[in-house]
């Protein structure tokens, strides 16, 4: 059968280009969701299977088993099922489901210490193998400075990727469908050759990018190979609905069987799955309840996507996350909505199957989206608090109409571009440094170059502001240097085979920086401008106390003063990044977002001059912090909403909780509100908004009696957490947050 | 102008149509047993000019659609008419309009009139439904409450009625049937919304070191609240 028989043609038939097919072929869908359709009995037999794994999971402490024979590969494992027969989408990253496998090319001491947190051992026979392999952490670790070491030491930079594999990159796992594995790796062959051609001095760029197309073509064979372990034959294209989704999710099982990077999205498919489910209704080979079943069961499997990790690991991204983002909706670059049936079917499996944390689905918002798409949103937000929202409006500028977040926040345009994603650079702990001249303030430790040490006299905002911009753009060009150390070891130790060769061949590179602790620091160089802000000093002599004295402006009221110490904290942070030259010629961008290291951060900083004391957490990406905002949720959001995408394309992150109370009396009132202020926010180019809409006491109760709400899910921080994955301390924090209430 | 301000809350949800801007007022003369918000009797200090005000305002436009706006509330709004006349004017131009959330316990002077006149929508609150009840639970005046409540009538003004419904004072279908008897003569409101005594406002009157009259008095339980809200539902469906 032909596969691409009904189907427009265009760009897309003579290269390999999926925005073009999807953009000639998609059928947008403006009504609302009485179309959908619950579980077949098939579904609700394999969910319940894998409730009775989770639960299992659970008991065991979070991990169910560890394959230690073996090193993850595409084709280390014997074909996993969760119930051979019964499974439709085919494929577990082990030979069994919830079995994590060892993947230690990032740092292999990393892989060892996770095995031993549980209670495994690796076999020796592995050991002997990494004995004489450089992995990506011993090659870091060959080159860091002495500063850097320092820098990282004391947590000024924290969470790099220097022990761990990187991830945020997004494989076209499309083009797998569309194509067929043999045009691709016929493409990538012509692309190798023009690349050994065009080069007239044959430089180190050239000879590195042709090793890795060298490397990229091995895996799309074992790729072909991985399937025909399946029964499938991906070498040609998808015929139908279920080959389609089959064949990407092939795509994707490889790239996360080859890495375990901390978040592997699986980028933007609905309007692309739409196109075929579309055909296949037409031609009357499936019905809604077979399209329903072929995404629920996919979905199923992405709930089961598991790496091994270590605790430290955990205390960064809390909650196993692994960041299966899969973004829904948007509008095309001519207007029209690209919301589908199948965005709002991937939906439904929140109904179908239950809330959950995965894969984090992300709604890219945009004004003009349909209204009862707009309903349908809200309401699964009420009713699951599982889903994010995202401000198309504002990303298709810079990304075009085929864009998908990867992990939380970071757009990138599918198969275009790809991320060397950087972790974070505590603001906060910059600020202090810049009040201790140069020194950490926690151990005492001189990290930058000497500067003046401030007296215990108030202080002076213009000259703090001074000490910090010296301090601020020595920190941002240690940053990068870091950074580029770190993906050029990547790179050259653990580089991502299967999931760039599903990217052109000429990426586009982004280097992803980010920042933590925005909200501390303004609302400290506020104290400092509008207070009388006094350091206090240890028998060290270094300042580890403020007194504040009279009231400031905080960030999250709408309150200018403030909030344009914010925006300027961002814009010059990023302008003093973009100072030093990335690797690879990759296009510096910056994030405003924690994870939930908010909690870890505040723990290695030391007292701050917006009252908050040592140790205590910050507040959550581009959060205002807890309780700071006294003016209500759209003071708050509107605040974060003047900080500006263009210096933060790497996303700005928001996390709001309200009370269903507060939302509207009637189940109708709490939409139309939630939908309004959605609007609202992102009609100010807002970028991101985590929704949950709950009561604290819900959380109090479900921390004190894990029973009550097994399945509890909560958005944290660019991503949802099943509440129970958290640790008592993270719980605590989450609870301390501000829920707009009103009584 | 300028005027006393308690606070502001931005989603004001519950306060009238569609997402609201509540902006409260301190002053009110009415002493009700039940009021939550003791804190609002008194001058807090913070005063805002009128243009202050607009310009803080005209940052919520974006959430104003599907009839939202801002929310006059306090404390007794009217007693600051002429000030929300201005801010009103201010407004205007930008095509954000307003609720009064008001007691209707002031005399109709010019001020008020034209307050009344300008707003999109006006939340009643209902205390009781007579000169002898009003008497005994607030400061007001019956008859002056009564005549408010005619001049939203003659204006065809859109009313939301509303109740506190207290343990003990009014929380009886027998109790509702008065209040219903004296809403007879106005306009059939577009809603009737009763809304619980609750007991989470109590600390304010520590904290004031104010007496509060009903400090022995639980809070209304909500399934009862839903039981006598789907009376007078019924009954205001019955009536017209």
């Amino acid at each position: 059968m032909n596969a691409w028989r009904t189907f427009q043609t265009g760009r897309w038939t003579e290269e390999i280009d999926v925005r073009d097919f999807i953009n000639r072929n998609f059928t947008p869908y403006s009504g609302d969701g009485s179309f959908l359709r619950g579980m077949t009995a098939r579904t609700r037999s394999a969910a319940e299977r894998v409730k009775k794994l989770l639960i299992a999971e659970n008991e065991k402490g979070g991990v169910l088993d560890v394959d230690t024979e073996r090193i993850s590969s595409l084709l280390a494992y014997a074909p996993g099922y969760i119930q051979k027969g019964e499974d439709l989408i085919l494929g577990l990253q082990t030979d069994a489901p919830l079995k994590r496998a060892v993947n230690p090319f990032a740092g292999y001491r990393n892989a060892v210490q996770s095995c031993e947190a549980y209670g495994y051992t690796i076999n020796p026979e592995i050991t002997t193998k990494f004995e004489y392999r450089t992995t990506h952490n011993t090659g870091v670790f060959r080159v860091y400075t002495q500063t850097m070491r320092k820098a990282r030491h004391a947590g000024i930079l924290t969470g790099l990727p220097d022990a761990y594999a990187r991830g945020r990159i997004i494989g076209d796992y499309r083009r797998v469908a569309l194509y067929g594995m043999d045009r691709l790796i016929e493409q990538k062959k012509a692309d190798k050759a023009a690349v050994g051609e065009r080069d007239f001095d044959m430089s180190a760029e050239t000879i590195q990018l042709l090793e890795d197309l060298a490397k990229q073509l091995e895996f799309m064979e074992q790729l072909k190979e991985m399937a025909a372990g399946y029964g499938c034959d991906i070498s040609r294209p998808a015929e139908n609905t279920y080959e389609a989704i089959q064949w990407l999710y092939f795509g994707y099982l490889g790239a996360i069987k080859e890495q375990n990077g901390a978040a592997n999205s699986i980028g933007r498919i609905s309007a692309f799955i739409d196109i075929y489910a579309e055909r296949d209704l037409a031609e009357g080979t499936l019905t809604e309840e077979g399209v329903q079943e072929l995404i629920d069961d996919l979905v199923l499997k992405l709930r089961l996507v598991r790496h091994l990790r270590t605790p430290e690991y955990n205390d960064l991204f809390a909650g196993d996350p692994v960041w299966v983002t899969c973004s829904l909706a948007g509008v095309s670059t001519d207007g029209r909505s690209m919301v589908t049936k199948t965005c709002f079917r991937f939906l439904q499996t929140l109904y179908n199957l239950g809330p959950s944390a995965e894969p984090n689905l992300t709604v890219l918002w945009a004004q003009s989206l349909p209204q009862g798409f707009k309903d349908f949103c809200a309401q699964v937000s009420i009713d699951t608090d599982s889903i994010q929202y995202e401000n198309d409006d504002v990303m298709r500028g810079m990304y075009g109409d085929d864009y998908a977040i990867a992990c939380c926040v970071s757009a990138m345009k599918v198969g275009k571009q790809m991320q060397y994603f950087g972790a974070r650079c505590n603001l906060a702990k910059v600020l202090l440094m810049a009040l201790n001249g140069g020194k950490d303030e926690k151990f005492g430790e001189q990290i930058a170059p000497a500067g003046k040490v401030f007296d215990e006299k108030p202080l002076v905002y213009e000259e703090v502001l001074e000490a910090y911009k010296k301090y601020a753009s020595w920190m941002a060009n240690l940053y990068v240097k870091t950074m580029n150390i770190i993906h050029y070891m990547h790179d050259k130790y653990a580089y991502e085979r299967l999931m760039m060769s599903l990217h052109d061949t000429d990426v586009e590179r982004l280097m992803a920086f980010g920042i933590s602790g925005m909200s501390v620091l303004a609302d400290s160089l506020s104290a400092i401008k509008y207070a009388k802000v006094t350091p206090v000093k240890d028998e060290r002599g270094i300042i580890t106390d403020f007194v504040t004295e009279g009231d400031f402006p905080k960030f999250g009221n709408d309150d200018d003063r403030v909030d344009d110490i914010a925006k300027w904290v961002v814009e010059y942070f990023y302008q003093e990044l973009c100072k030093t030259k990335a690797y690879r010629g990759a296009r510096h961008t910056l994030s405003i977002l924690t994870i939930t290291s908010n909690v870890m951060y505040g723990k290695k900083t030391g007292s701050t001059p917006d009252g908050r004391k040592e140790g205590e957490p910050f507040a959550p990406g581009a959060n205002p912090m807890h309780g700071r905002d006294a003016e209500g949720a759209l003071a708050s959001l509107n605040s974060v909403a003047k900080l500006d995408y263009r210096c933060c394309q790497d996303g700005i992150s928001n996390t709001f909780s309200v009370t269903p109370e507060t939302l509207g009396r009637t189940n109708g009132d709490r939409v139309r509100t939630l939908t309004t202020m959605l609007d609202g926010y992102f009609a100010q180019d807002a970028h991101h908004l985590n929704v949950n809409v709950l009561n604290r006491q819900k959380l109090i109760d479900a921390m004190n009696d894990p029973t009550l709400y097994p399945s509890l899910t909560i958005r944290v921080s660019g991503y949802a957490v099943n509440f129970h994955k958290l640790t008592r301390e993270k719980q605590e924090e989450v609870i301390s947050r501000t829920f707009h209430e009103k009584l | 102008m300028k005027a006393d301000l308690h606070s502001f809350e931005s989603l004001a949800a519950l306060d009238g149509e569609g997402v609201r801007y509540a902006v409260f007022f301190t002053g009110c003369p009415l002493r009700c047993v039940c009021c939550h918000n003791p804190d609002t009797w008194h001058p807090s200090g913070r005063e805002y000019e009128s243009g202050e005000l607009a310009r803080k305002l005209r940052r919520y436009r974006p959430y104003f659609r599907n009839g939202g706006g801002v929310t006059f509330s306090g404390g007794e709004p009217l007693l600051h008419a002429a000030y929300i006349n201005e801010v009103a004017a201010l407004l205007r131009d930008d095509g954000i309009g307003y609720a009064l959330d008001t007691s209707g316990a002031l005399p109709l002077t010019d001020a008020v009139r034209q307050a009344v006149d300008g707003a999109d929508m006006v939340l009643l609150d209902v205390k009781y439904p007579n000169a002898k009840q009003y008497a005994a639970y607030t400061k007001g005046d019956f008859d002056t409450f009564c005549r408010f409540a005619d001049y939203l009538s003659e204006t065809r003004k859109r009313v939301w009625y509303r109740t506190v419904i207290i343990p003990g004072v009014n929380d009886s279908e027998e109790a509702l049937d008065g209040y219903l008897s004296l809403l007879a003569r106005w306009n059939r409101p577009e809603k009737y919304e009763l809304l619980a005594f609750h007991t989470m406002g109590f600390y304010k009157y520590e904290k004031l070191g104010i007496r509060n009259p009903l400090c022995d008095t639980p809070p209304l339980d909500a399934a009862r609240l839903r039981e006598l809200q789907a009376y007078l539902d019924r009954r205001l469906a019955l009536s017209r």
